[in-house]
């Protein structure tokens, strides 16, 4: 039977060709699509339950004032706090985007247990005013070596005097979680306050947003509203957040992204859906004169049924195997073209098993409906049709 | 086995069409006997292939009562039908008849995959057939790579791949030539002499007839007439 499948889809080697091709299409835009949300979300699903995030109950953009960062360590179930500015600055051209942080350098490390420094070393950061650490995803992508001078044009922090901010590569970090991102530049926040101070920088003064890390005994939510309470009365409020909360409250500035890239991905799914669909309901046509033959000869209803149905998902899985192929060839390539917005873009096993599972259910479905008619019809009413 | 291959008695048949009913086959009647050569004639719609469904199994008569190999068809469920079908039947299709996907020598070996044969023995079965039908030269031909006559040819060898007791041929030579046809009608006058094979074979072509050892007469849902052709009848000699 199944060298008559193959002979019946190799009669038809254009048609077949193209089903495939688009089942194909299809698979490896859903494995990307999939890969990308399955990223986006990670940060969120890998959080950290002992990070708190402190921003100004009115808005992201309403500054803290610096002296917040003692306060804060002084409430209880506290263990560090540190200041987390976000800078906005571009790298030689707006297209190069990537996210940099003005930090404290004697707590950053202490929060974020993930850091690995695999070149340089933080001391050598911690002790140079001007000094930053990235991301290896950076230093890939950009080719950033030890010691190279990284310039960045303030936006929300332009320089007085024209010109960029200049940063030295001291360290170089690779996340042990996808809680964190590979794609950042850290530096130290005290370089950004001496040059607003100094007048060197335009831009507000204080701290958009601090990250209180808490002791490992700690009650989170008892902690949230301890910090909450803290600045009930001013000078500023304050709303703290876990940290899964703050990367939702990241994800949902990107607006309705995903829910789009997931209707994207379904709208494709039913476009390809009947794509074989057609295919397969024209294989059925024209195979009605040798389903009559078969019938006639003492083959069974299930036999003619069978051969449409296995014809449609050798079809399916075999554009499914092409696609996943071609996705998972890409994925170096979209790994880091996504650096800047996916943390971990990874063809993994769940969501290739998955794009196999829809290949093979929208096989089965389209070889249902001809391999039925074929089953159903009768041997004399399917031999009257002449090929 | 019973003497007479076929015994209709009775047989109706008619289709419903377009809210009109056809009445074809109006109460006919027809006995073949077991090893004989039968031609079927009459014009067009006349009902010649419907008979030949019926005699075959693919269909029902809406009266009467049709033995064949012995058995009363009415009383077999599609299933046993099929399986009955297999085991006794072997048919020429009016018009097309081989898969176009696959060559001649697979074509032949199809009917075989309902046998418990090897891979190598239905084979060698399909071999054999395709040799009695003298095609062994183009056994990995596919249909389109062969003339009008060497497909039939190639049908025929079908036909007898599972050496059924039964061949029903519908028109096998309404598309040849005269040497094409007056080759496939040697051949089926020569399954009939030396191997037996009782045949109930449709045509137009009087010529073709001659071949027979009776000829039928369909009209206007009877069988007019039943002519002998004394030089051919073989099991009354
Ligand atoms: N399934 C069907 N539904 C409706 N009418 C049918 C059906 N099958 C056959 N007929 C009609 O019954 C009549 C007899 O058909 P049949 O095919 O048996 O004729 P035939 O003698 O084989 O003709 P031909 O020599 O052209 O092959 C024709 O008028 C045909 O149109
Ligand atoms: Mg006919």
């Amino acid at each position: 039977m199944l060298r008559l499948v193959l002979r019946n889809l190799l009669a038809h080697k254009t048609r077949s060709a193209l089903t495939m091709c688009s089942m194909a299409f299809a698979v490896c835009l859903m494995c990307i699509l999939q890969a990308s949300l399955i990223g986006l979300e990670s940060a969120v699903t890998n959080a950290a339950v002992n990070r708190l995030w402190i921003q100004s109950a009115v808005s992201l953009f309403v500054p803290l004032p610096m002296s917040y960062e003692a306060k804060i360590e002084s409430v209880a179930g506290v263990e560090h706090a540190c200041k987390f500015q976000w800078f906005g600055g571009i790298y030689q051209d707006e297209s190069n985007f990537f996210a940099q942080f003005g930090i404290d350098p004697d707590s950053f490390q202490d929060c974020y247990p993930e850091l690995e420094i695999v070149e340089g070393s933080y001391e050598a950061f911690a002790q140079n005013r001007r000094g930053c650490i990235i991301g290896e995803g950076l230093a890939e992508k950009y080719g950033f070596a030890l010691g190279d001078t990284v310039p960045i044009i303030g936006t929300i922090f332009p320089r007085t005097g024209g010109g960029a901010w200049e940063f030295v590569v001291e360290a170089i970090y690779r996340p042990r979680t996808t809680a964190m991102d590979r794609v950042t530049m850290y530096f130290d926040f005290a370089y950004l306050e001496e040059a607003l101070r100094a007048g060197d920088s335009r831009g507000a003064q204080g701290v958009g947003v601090f990250l209180a890390k808490l002791d490992d005994d700690a009650d989170p939510t008892e902690a949230m509203g301890a910090i909450d309470g803290f600045f009930e009365n001013g000078p500023q409020r304050v709303q703290t957040t876990t940290e899964a909360e703050f990367g939702r409250q990241f994800l949902s500035m990107l607006g309705n992204v995903p829910a789009m890239l997931a209707a994207v991905g379904g709208a494709v799914l039913f476009a390809i859906f009947f794509a074989v669909l057609n295919t397969m309901l024209a294989a059925g046509r024209e195979r009605m004169r040798a389903v009559g033959i078969l019938k006639a000869m003492g083959f069974r209803n299930g036999f003619v049924f069978s051969t449409l149905l296995v014809e449609s998902l050798v079809l399916c899985t075999a554009g499914a195997a092409i696609g996943l192929g071609i996705s998972i060839g890409l994925e170096g390539g979209l790994q880091s073209a996504f650096a800047g917005m996916i943390q971990s873009f990874e063809i993994s096993s769940q969501v290739a098993l998955g794009s196999l599972v829809i290949a093979i259910v929208i096989g089965t479905v389209a070889g249902i409906a001809p391999g039925r008619s074929a089953a159903r019809v009768s041997t004399i009413q399917a031999l009257r049709t002449q090929a | 086995m019973t003497e007479n291959q076929i015994e209709l008695r009775g047989v109706r048949r008619s289709y419903e069409r377009g809210g009109e009913r056809l009445d074809v086959l109006q109460g006919l009647d027809l006995t073949m006997a077991t090893g004989s050569f039968h031609a079927l004639m009459g014009p067009s719609g006349s009902g010649k292939t419907t008979l030949l469904n019926l005699i075959g199994g693919l269909d029902q008569p809406d009266a009467g009562e049709v033995f064949v190999c012995g058995e009363d068809l009415a009383r077999l469920s599609n299933q046993e039908l099929a399986q009955w079908r297999a085991d006794h039947v072997g048919f020429v299709f009016q018009g097309f008849n081989l898969l176009p996907v696959l060559t001649a020598r697979e074509n032949v070996e199809l009917p075989l995959q309902l046998t418990p044969l090897s891979r190598a023995d239905r084979r060698a079965q399909a071999e054999r057939a395709l040799e009695l039908v003298g095609l062994t030269e183009r056994m990995t031909h596919k249909p389109s790579e062969l003339s009008g006559g060497q497909e039939q040819r190639v049908a025929i060898a079908r036909a007898i791949a599972m050496d059924p007791d039964l061949i029903l041929a519908d028109e096998p030579t309404g598309d040849l030539d005269r040497a094409a046809a007056e080759q496939v009608l040697e051949l089926l006058g020569q399954l009939n002499r030396e191997l037996g094979k009782t045949i109930l074979m449709v045509t137009h072509d009087p010529a073709a007839a001659e071949h027979a050892s009776h000829v039928v007469h369909l009209d206007k849902g009877r069988l007019e007439s039943i002519t002998k052709n004394p030089e051919r009848v073989r099991s009354e000699a």
